[in-house]
């Protein structure tokens, strides 16, 4: 005989809106992802690069500082010659704001949320079965269907889940790492000399989630087979790449098709890397010997043919998601 | 059935490709243990998902609740619940988590949505295993865990469709017993879909029988257990001609059947005035068999009619 009252109650408490139940979708879905083995040490690593670059802004901040704790050990324990190399950098920096610290965030921050972009997507591999695919296959659709959200909710929790986690493995350790940066930084100028980076983390990182978000839950719902949909986003990713270098010299259009090519150039049109070493090349000597070609790439961002083909894309996986993602 | 209906309907009609599932359904529906009759295939878990908008109407409007379905679909959604017929869970949830989470998606803040969760566990009668995984689950388990998330949020209304299926006859009265004190002892109206004519009789008050998309009987179970046709089959041991010739006598009908069975249409609802006959001729009967009541005669009409060629 149970001990305490078993029989059926009422509720009469207030009841939530529904952003907290959508929010309740992405939590939950969030909090699935993050089940899945091996995510978590994804997740470290992430935050472990933005540590990283942290630290990489750390040692050039204390190139600008004379007599810095950095530029002694240097020249006690590396080689009295260099302490000396920092120091006629440190003055020459000192002149130049604009590449010490804007153009140097710049491009560091275009090659970490580059780095970051590439182990978010191959990490959101073994996580798109559990957006809409496993839904699919379990007919969890109905579940929600018959609960007080409707499929807009539904998708919008889902949105958030991709969205969620790709802020976890990118835009957050990118953020992190740019706050950590310039709170290590020698002067609390950096903050505004560095704003120009974090704008362009900003509108780079919340414009590729949001692109990204949309692919991976077209490719959950194309089937309801966990193994053809990580499949499917695998290959198409790797595909791309693959396409890539081959298609520059054949039909340059063609490299559209690879996702990651086309988020690429949307880094490169934020972050104006070729910009920003063309203007250090002309004044820091050492910086010569990138090849001009190399340089041409990162300033011109096929920029058109991005936005097309990022709209077909995404065109192509709301259809998909609009057609699998109905109550029967 | 003078409350103000739960359940309104007015030529509801849905439509796969050439075939109507749900033909012009016009039916007002008081709160109550409802029965929705009928065999496989009739068009009961249309009628349901088209209250639910679960599927798209074709032709017609519903009300639920006293809402236009189609218009407050997350509003009506909030007050009512559903248990479907075919197993809807998400994988890799502990039973109590996706009861709680089916409550969070009607608005339930976590921590009561998880008290709730636990209570209505309780009340199904889940024990332990409600922190197994779900895929680990029984069929009896999983009918109970659909039963729980579907009143977890405390509905006005539940639809359960087929919720004994696949249950053993032990696990079919228990999971019976607690619909029925869902409407008795809580006053939430319930709408029982099922094939079984048995399951309906016992715990619903109205029913609602379908056929082929169509409505073919609405009414309490009452009136319709009290409604027979005015004739029985008599079996008798011999002297067949004697009670023929007093049948005769009285102007009724009366049939020899193959079986040898003898078929009088003897025009009451009661069987008296046909036992005052046999009285009267000395005829002492081995068997008297009334006609089915209306709601049998209605559940056999509506098996014959999809078992009729489409």
């Amino acid at each position: 005989m149970p001990l305490h009252d078993i029989s059926y109650k009422h509720w009469h408490g207030l009841r939530l809106g529904v952003w907290r139940r959508r929010a309740a979708i992405a939590k939950n879905g969030l909090s699935a992802c993050l089940q899945v083995r091996w995510m978590m040490n994804l997740v470290v690593l992430c935050w472990g690069l933005g540590l990283a670059a942290a630290a990489i802004l750390f040692l050039v901040g204390q190139l600008l500082v004379d007599d810095s704790a950095v530029s002694q050990w240097v020249a006690t324990f590396v080689n009295p010659l260099a302490s000396s190399l920092a120091k006629n950098l440190t003055s020459w920096l000192k002149d130049h704001p604009e590449i010490s610290v804007s153009s140097a965030q710049n491009v560091l921050f275009y090659y970490l949320g580059l780095w970051l972009m590439r182990v978010s997507i191959f990490a959101l591999g073994p996580i798109i079965p559990l957006l809409i695919t496993r839904d699919l296959a379990c007919n969890a659709i109905v579940i929600y269907s018959s609960k007080a959200v409707t499929r807009g909710d539904y998708l919008l929790g889902k949105f958030a889940t991709v969205f969620g986690f790709l802020a976890l493995t990118w835009l957050g350790p990118v953020c992190a790492s740019w706050i950590l940066g310039n709170l290590l930084a020698p002067d609390w100028s950096f903050f505004w000399h560095a704003r120009v980076a974090l704008e362009n983390i900003l509108i780079y990182g919340l414009i590729s989630m949001a692109v990204l978000s949309v692919l991976a839950l077209g490719v959950s719902a194309s089937s309801a087979n966990a193994k053809s949909t990580t499949a499917l986003w695998f290959t198409w990713w790797i595909l791309g790449a693959v396409i890539e270098p081959i298609a520059l010299h054949t039909s340059p259009w063609l490299r559209h098709l690879g996702f990651g090519f086309d988020i690429n150039q949307i880094a490169l049109h934020c972050f104006r890397v070729g910009e920003n070493l063309t203007v250090a090349q002309k004044e820091i000597p050492f910086l010569d010997h990138i090849r001009p070609d190399t340089i041409a790439a990162l300033n011109s961002p096929q920029l058109t043919g991005t936005v097309l083909a990022l709209t077909v894309m995404i065109a192509a996986a709301v259809w998909i998601i609009l057609q699998r993602v109905k109550p029967e | 059935m003078s409350a103000q209906p739960v359940i309104e309907t007015q030529a509801l009609s849905k439509v796969f490709g050439n075939q109507k599932a749900l033909d012009a359904v016009s039916v007002a529906v008081a709160p109550g243990a409802i029965g929705l009759l009928g065999p496989n295939g009739a068009g009961k878990t249309t009628f349901i998902k088209c209250l639910l908008q679960l599927q798209p109407i074709t032709s017609g409007s519903a009300k639920l609740l006293g809402r236009e379905v189609g218009a407050e679909g997350r509003e009506i959604r909030k007050r009512v619940g559903y248990t479907p017929e075919l197993d809807c869970h998400i994988p890799g949830m502990a039973g109590c988590e996706y009861v709680t989470y089916c409550a969070q998606l009607c608005g339930l803040p976590f921590q009561a949505a998880r008290q709730r969760a636990h209570e209505m566990l309780d009340y199904v009668g889940m024990g332990q295993e409600r922190y197994r995984k779900i895929d680990t689950y029984s069929t009896g388990m999983k009918q109970r865990l659909k039963l729980a998330q579907a009143i977890v949020h405390d509905p006005e209304i539940v639809f359960l469709d087929e919720p004994a299926n696949g249950l053993d006859p032990k696990g079919q009265a228990q999971i019976l017993e607690l619909v029925q004190n869902l409407w008795r002892a809580y006053g939430i109206t319930v709408v029982l879909s099922s094939h079984m004519l048995a399951d309906v009789e016992q715990i619903c008050e109205q029913i609602i029988i379908i056929a082929r998309g169509r409505v073919l009987v609405h009414d309490s179970l009452a009136n319709l257990k009290a409604r027979r046709r005015g004739s029985a089959e008599v079996v008798v041991a011999g002297r067949h001609e004697d009670l023929q010739a007093a049948c005769a006598r009285r102007q009724w009908p009366c049939e020899l059947l193959p079986s040898g069975h003898l078929k009088v249409a003897h025009g009451s609802p009661s069987l008296n005035p046909l036992l005052s006959l046999l009285d009267e001729i000395h005829l002492a009967p081995l068997e008297i068999i009334p006609s089915p009541n209306a709601l049998e005669e209605a559940f056999i009409q509506a098996l014959e009619i999809s078992h009729a060629a489409p």
